[in-house]
Parts: C-alpha cells; structure tokens; sequence
C-alpha cells in the first residue's frame, strides 16, 4: 500500500465513521473532542496505527475584528494535534485535530498507547490543556510550584517567575 | 493497565509489602552516568528496583517558546543545541519542515549533501554513544575508559570533516530552508573516503574487544527487555524500537532526502535487551558508512540553495496552516510540528513542536528499571542513549 | 642487632619503600594508561610529567578537610588511617630477600590472611560514618564482596602451604628455591591455584573488573563519595598499596620470591612483585566491570568449590610424592 493509498483510507474513515466533512488542505482535520479516543482506538486496532507519533497542544487567543467594532470573531480557546503512526511501510501517519474550549478537557490516549503519559504531561506542563483521566498529571519540564504555563500566547517570554527571576 | 511487561509505571508504593525496608535514592540530577542532568528517583528494596520516578527538566530552555519569538532562518542554529551530539539531523528537521509547507523544491545537489551529512552524524552519535556506553560498564578510571577515548578519536576524525564543510565542528547552521549552505569539495571526498576506511577497520576491533568480551555480554544480555509492542506504544523509535524487533526505519518506509533511491538495509534484533541495542547501534554504523561510501562519488553538480537567499532574516514567511514532518535521527523519530502564521505576518512560527525521540525513549524508563539492580539501571540509561539536550528542551 | 631491632628497622625501610612505589605507581599507571588510550598523560610538571605526583600530593593536602554535618565525625576521621595501617601491615611478614623482612613469623601466612581481611573494617566504617547513601551501598558491596573473596583466598594460599608443609614465608619460598615454583609444579594445582589467588585479590582491592564498591558510574565514588583532601588520598593510597601488597604475596608465595639466577635475590622479587603490579593495571584499564550478584556467582560457584578441590589435590599429591617433590 502506498502512502496516498493509506491516506484515502484514513479520509474515508473519517467521513464514514465519525462525520468529519471536509478535509482541509494541510490534512489536518478537526474532529469532535467526542471522538478523540474512538478514533485512536479504531486506527490502532483495526488498522494497525501501532506507533504513538506526536500530540501537540497550542493555544489560541481571543480573536476579534478590529474593522468591525472589535466584534469577537473567535474566543480563546486549545487545539490538540494527534499523530499516529502505522509500523513499517509506507509509515502513514494518521493526524487530527480537536478543539478544545478553556474550561473543557480532552479524554487521555493513555489506555491505548503508553506514550500518552509523558507527551500529554509535556502538554499540560506547557500550554495548560487538561486530560481526561490522566494517570499522573503532573508538570514535566518546568518545576511543580511554577506559575502558568509558558507556552500559552498570554505568556510574554519575560514573565518574571520568581525566583528564578 | 499495559500488561505487556507486568511493570506498572504509576505503582503505588504504599501497597507494596509494608514490611520491607525501602531505600529512595535519588539517582541524579548531577549523576556520572545520567549524561547530562537527569534525576530518577529510585525506590529500593536491597539493591532491587521497586519504582523508578524520572523528573526531566532540568535542561529545559524554552526552546519552543524561543521558536515562536524568532524568525524561521534565525531558529536553525538555535535548534541545532537540542541533540547536541546529532546537530545536522536537528537542522534538518526543521529545515524540512519548513520547505515541506511552503513547497519549496531542494537542489538534487544539496540533498546529496544531506544526505551524506546525516550518515556522517549517525555514525559519529553511535560512536559516542558507544564510548559513553563503555564508561557506563566500565568506569571512567578502566577499560571503558579506554573505550570511551578510542571512540573519541574516531568521532573527532568526522566532526573534522565537518569542519573542513562548514567550518564549526559542533552546531553547523549550514542547512537553510531551501537547500545548504556550505558546498562540499573534491578534497572532502577523498578525505570521508579515507576517514571511514580507518574507521571500518577499527571498528572490527571494538567490537572484538568489547561486544565479544564474557563480561561485556554478562552485563548487557537478558538486562532492561523492552517489549517490541510497548516500544511502539510508547512512541520510541530507531534503534530501540529496532532492537525489539520493531521492523520500522523511515529511511526505508517514508524515504526522504535520497534515501529512496537507496537500497537502506535495516537491522533488526528481537531480543530487546542491552546487548541486542549494542548490536542494531554497531550494524548502522556499518550500514552509514556503506551508504556514504555509495554516494560521495555521484553527487551531481548544481546549485545546493533551492530559492533566492533572503536579504532579511524575516524572508521566509508560512502562513496559519499546519505541517509535520520528520527525519530517522540516530535516535529515533526526530519531526517538527510547524503551525504557521506567527509574528511578523508569518515570519516567525505560531506554535512550534519539536518531536525529540530521546523524550520517547527516557518515558520507557518506568517500565524497564523495576526488578533490575542499580548497576543494571545504569546499563540500561545508557542503552537507551537520551541526549537530556533533546529530552528537556 | 636483636630481631626486635632488625625487624623495628626493616620494617620502615619497607613501608617507606613500599609507599613509594605505590605512589610512583599512580604517575606510571596514567602514563600506561594514557598510552593504552593513544593520549599523553601528565607531561607538563617535571620530567614526563613525574612531578604530578608531588603537584597532585600538595594539592591533596591543601584541601579543606571537609566532614559532611551529619556525619558520625570520629568514625569518618578513622577509616581512611586505619585502611592503610591493615594494609601496610601486611607487608610486615613479605619477605623481600633473605634478609630483607621485618618479621619471619612461623604463622606468616596466617597473619597475612587474617590482617588483610580487616581491611573490610574501616571501609564499612568509611561508608556507614559517611551517612551517605551511595557510600552506604558502596560498603554493602565491599563488605560482601570482602568477606566472600576472603574464602577462596585463604584456600587458595592454603595450596602453597600445603605443598611446603609450613606457613613461614622464608620456608615456603626455600622449598620453592630446591624444588620448582608452585606457579609451574605440580602442574595444575599452582597454577590454579595462583589465578583463582590472583583474582580474588583484585577483587579484595576492589580493582576492575571487580571495583563494584566504589563503581563510580554507578554510585559516584562508592565509600569515598564523601571524602576529601587528605583523606581521600589516604584511602586511595590504600588501595594502591593493597594491589602492591597482593601482588607481593603472589610473587612470594607462587612464583619463588627471590629465587632466581644471576642476581641478588631482593632483584627478582622485586621484578616479579612489580610484573605482576603491571599485569593488574593492564586488566583495569581493558575490562569492564562485573555487577554484584554475578561477582558472588563466580565465588560462590565456582572459585570456592574450585579451591577446595584445589587444597584436596595438594594435599594427596604432597601424601603421594612428598614436600615439593
């Protein structure tokens, strides 16, 4: 199977099984958050999506349109990027995206890949994403006491964080 | 929850047997054999492993956070810190990224150059990652010593060859978005051909010396098994994975660079302990200097930049799309996750994720030491091979 | 001269001589070991670089003598003195020639065995006093390793005095003058004999590819984790004399002590006590080391049985063809 092959596979299981309409450019689809954990398990299980890629949290500020009356176009929100790989050729890697809203959280992977423990700490360390049912979600990079999470938009790179400041 | 070792990472340590005598030992951040700084929190019945709890950070620079203040041409030399003992392959990671989103066609030149850069720091990253394994087994004041200082003098050979490109022996910046930097000359050939003929013969004797040795083998077989199945769940890749019957290289399976052209043997191991890691680490080296070999005589001719070198720094600019893309470091997966659009109309990015392989690796950490003694947990960190640089970031 | 004189006055000439070396020994292992590892070594104090020694002594000296706070401070203070004293007295008993020895005891043997073995006293002491807790596991190891190496050792210097009927060093080396080396004959046995006395004392030194103790990938520094300055040097100045030491014995007790021809008899001891210094160095600096459990496998499962049916053989052979035969 060819890489193209496997990705038209991975876009048909998406309209098919979990409703994702449109498949933008960058093929990366947003998904339902309701999703999230289904879809890892069915690529792992029933496709053979064995290798736990990458999972990648960022973090939007609250858009507004300055031309039009600083109406609020987007409000500040979390995306969460998943890839996933399958084991040899043609190493497809299966990627999404979910929208995660500040106050919500998004399920863990941790049941389906062991993986999911540290990269989603890293995650929660940085951007301040919270997973569902985490095992041990405790900061990974920055010291437990640490103020914020630094990779968040609202985070100027010269926030004074005593008393390492 | 993964039984596939029986090893649960999250163990409670207040349910195991009250009656023993538990020890915590914190072994690091400033430890001989953590190779940087690292610090695994050991809970210890005797001189058996209950419980290993590994805290990363203590490296940790902000480098993401720095990719997102500074244009794309300005982050390359900053990345190149990350595995510090692989630099090219950091620089092509993101270099690759980059011209993957904006679609930008590579000179047949420059990915010849790539190429045979990449090779060159696989095999000088095995090199030192063997000399450090030695000294892990056999002290800084003994025969891994000896080891140590011989699989220096080979990796000082390579990075004189860089020298000899770019100029820098360590942190190159000679990769840009679009092709290379630094064009390579007749003289460089002649002298990669010479530098790996000595290093192949000499590699024959290390590998009598150490991997044939009864202790050696005494100290590696059997020890830190990582199941092939747990490897991939915990998203470690190349030599690990490999060494665990993991039949997965992306050289091999999603070609990049010229690697398609190439016939990439890849070896595989399916005992999964230190010792099988030793072999799959010894037959790339191999492997990389066939490969170099192969290709160092049929570089074509031509340009190795593929665009118009920008005036300012601020010249490459990726609008709000997203983008993955990854090369087989010596230590696995090495990917930059790139969402465009950040400051500067897109100069810079809006989010930037490095997808370091040592940060997969150090998590199997949990599973591997427990039921191993102290000794065998130092064996096993450095089979493993985290460059703290890339794990932290 | 009494003996009490003699053996006063040779007692310090071979301590003060022994010490010596063991010190000189260190400037000879880097320059070794640096050309093993295709280096230099020291070159730039002195003469190729000799006068490191005096450099790396004072500065030795010059450090603060640092005690950690929690430290039980009088224990620290004793074990590295007291290392070296069991060591050093060891070579009371070694004799050197005919005439150079402080003390030919009729029990040599015997008290070489047994001052030896407390070694593993102040060691322990050093790693428990440290309150250390990679000290802690450093001792652990060295008392385990000590007191299980102690077994083959013993019986296999029983061999050689088996074979010469006495436990005086002078006696065993004069039935070896008349006769052969044990090291040669009878075959087997010796030689056995030798190597099975050879490792465990390279294991007693706690030298690789048995420095499990102080295996400082793994436990930093081991028992001296916590040491500095002076003290430091103490304890390793005491393993380098323990090596020096056990490899005199060997010389002595194996390979005929100062039996030789052509030369003064104190030549040939010294060439084999330091042949054998040298072979020690060259195993350290190309193994790599054991871990704990397989370092008490090979004891306990192979060296100590091996060295019973050592002693056995000695003993029928020495029933069947007589002393040396």
């Amino acid at each position: 199977m060819t890489r193209d092959e496997a990705q038209q596979r991975f876009v048909a299981l998406l309209q098919e099984r979990f409703g994702v309409e449109e498949i933008p450019d960058d093929n990366y689809p947003l998904i339902d958050a309701k999703h999230h954990f289904e879809l890892a398990r069915v690529l792992r299980e029933e496709f053979g999506y064995r290798i736990y890629s990458f999972v990648v949290a960022s973090h939007y500020l609250e858009k507004v349109d300055a031309k039009n009356d600083n109406a609020v176009i987007d409000i500040e929100h979390y995306e969460v990027a998943t890839g996933i790989r399958c084991v040899g050729a043609p190493a497809h890697l299966a990627s999404w995206r979910v929208r995660v809203e500040l106050d919500q959280s998004i399920p863990t992977l941790f049941p389906l890949f062991a993986g999911a423990d540290w990269q989603e700490r890293e995650q929660y360390d940085l951007v301040g994403v919270r997973f569902d049912e985490h095992p041990d979600l405790r900061r990974l990079m920055m010291p437990e006491d640490w103020e914020g999470h630094p990779l968040r938009k609202d985070y100027a790179i010269e926030t004074a964080c005593p008393p390492w400041r | 929850m993964h039984s596939v070792t029986g090893v649960d990472p999250h163990l409670d340590i207040e349910t195991y047997d009250p009656s023993a005598d538990l020890m915590v030992l914190n072994l690091g951040p400033q430890h001989p054999s953590t190779h940087g700084v690292f610090r695994v929190k050991l809970y210890l019945d005797g001189e058996i492993i209950i419980k290993a709890v590994p805290y990363a950070g203590y490296l940790h620079r902000g480098v993401e956070k720095l990719c997102e203040e500074l244009t794309f041409v300005q982050i390359i030399p900053i990345v190149d810190k990350n595995d510090y003992v692989s630099p090219m392959m950091n620089e092509q990671a993101i270099a690759m990224a980059c011209e993957a989103m904006l679609g930008i066609e590579v000179p047949p030149r420059a990915l010849y150059l790539r190429t045979i850069f990449a090779e060159l720091q696989r095999l000088a990253s095995h090199l030192l990652w063997l000399g450090t394994f030695g000294m892990d087994l056999g002290g800084a004041l003994g025969g891994g010593a000896t080891l140590f200082m011989y699989c220096f003098r080979e990796r000082e050979t390579i990075l004189g060859l860089f020298e000899e490109v770019t100029g820098c022996r360590f942190h190159y910046n000679t990769h840009a978005v679009g092709g290379n930097r630094h064009d390579i000359t007749p003289k460089f050939s002649c002298d990669t051909k010479t530098t790996l003929e000595v290093i192949e013969k000499r590699l024959e004797e290390y590998v009598q010396i150490f991997s044939s040795n009864r202790i050696y083998r005494a100290r590696t077989q059997g020890i830190g098994v990582l199941d092939g199945d747990l490897a991939n769940s915990l998203g470690i890749t190349g030599p690990l994975a490999r060494a665990s019957g993991v039949d997965h290289d992306l050289r091999r399976d999603a070609p990049y660079h010229i690697y398609g052209e190439l016939d990439v043997k890849v070896f595989t191991e399916s005992a999964g302990d230190c010792f099988a890691r030793t072999l799959v680490r010894l037959n790339e080296m191999y492997e990389s200097i066939r490969i170099v070999r192969e290709i160092i005589d049929s570089v074509p001719e031509g340009p190795i930049l593929g665009m118009k070198p920008g005036k300012s720094p601020g010249h490459i600019k990726i609008d709000a799309s997203q983008g993955y893309s990854c090369i087989e470091s010596p230590r696995g997966e090495l990917g930059t996750y790139i969402i465009g659009g950040g400051k500067s109309r897109g100069a810079s990015a809006y989010r930037l994720k490095i997808r370091s392989p040592s940060l997969h690796a150090a998590s199997c950490i949990p599973y591997l030491f427990p039921g191993h003694t102290v000794s065998d947990a130092v064996a096993i960190l450095g089979t493993l091979d985290p460059i703290m640089g890339e794990v932290d970031r | 001269m009494t003996p009490l004189m003699h053996g006063f006055v040779w007692g310090l000439v071979i301590a003060t001589v022994l010490v010596t070396i063991a010190v000189l020994s260190i400037w000879f292992e880097r320059k070794f070991s640096a050309r093993m590892q295709s280096r230099l070594g020291p070159t730039l104090v002195g003469p190729a670089g000799i006068l490191q020694l005096v450099a790396d002594a004072l500065k030795m000296m010059q450090k603060e003598d640092l005690i950690p706070e929690k430290a039980d401070s009088i224990l620290f203070r004793l074990a590295p003195p007291f290392t070296v004293l069991f060591t050093l007295s060891v070579a009371a008993v070694i004799p050197f020639s005919e005439n150079v020895l402080a003390a030919d005891l009729d029990i040599g043997v015997l008290f070489m065995l047994a001052v030896g073995g407390l070694v593993v006293f102040p060691v322990w002491i050093a790693g428990w006093s440290s309150n250390n807790k990679y000290a802690l596991l450093g001792a652990m190891r060295a008392v385990a390793q000590g007191i299980a190496y102690e077994i083959p050792l013993v019986l296999s210097a029983m061999v050689p005095v088996v074979l010469a009927q006495s436990m005086r060093f002078s006696d065993i080396i004069s039935v070896q003058a008349e006769t052969h080396w044990f090291v040669i004959w009878p075959l087997g046995p010796g030689l056995i004999a030798f190597v099975i006395f050879f490792i465990c004392s390279l294991a007693e030194a706690n030298r690789i590819p048995f420095d499990i103790p102080e295996a400082e990938s793994e436990l930093v520094a081991g028992v001296t984790t916590e040491y500095a300055g002076m003290r430091f040097g103490l304890l390793q100045m005491a393993e380098y004399l323990h090596t020096l030491i056990a490899s005199a014995v060997a010389a002595a007790i194996f390979f005929g002590g100062w039996d030789g021809p052509f030369a003064p008899g104190l030549h040939w001891m010294v060439l084999k006590t330091l042949a054998l210094f040298f072979t020690i160095f060259w195993i350290r600096w190309s193994l790599v080391r054991f871990r704990s459990d397989q370092l008490m496998a090979l004891c306990w499962k192979y060296l100590l049985p091996l060295s019973l049916l050592l002693v056995m053989v000695a003993a029928l052979f020495v029933h069947y063809c007589g002393v040396g035969a």
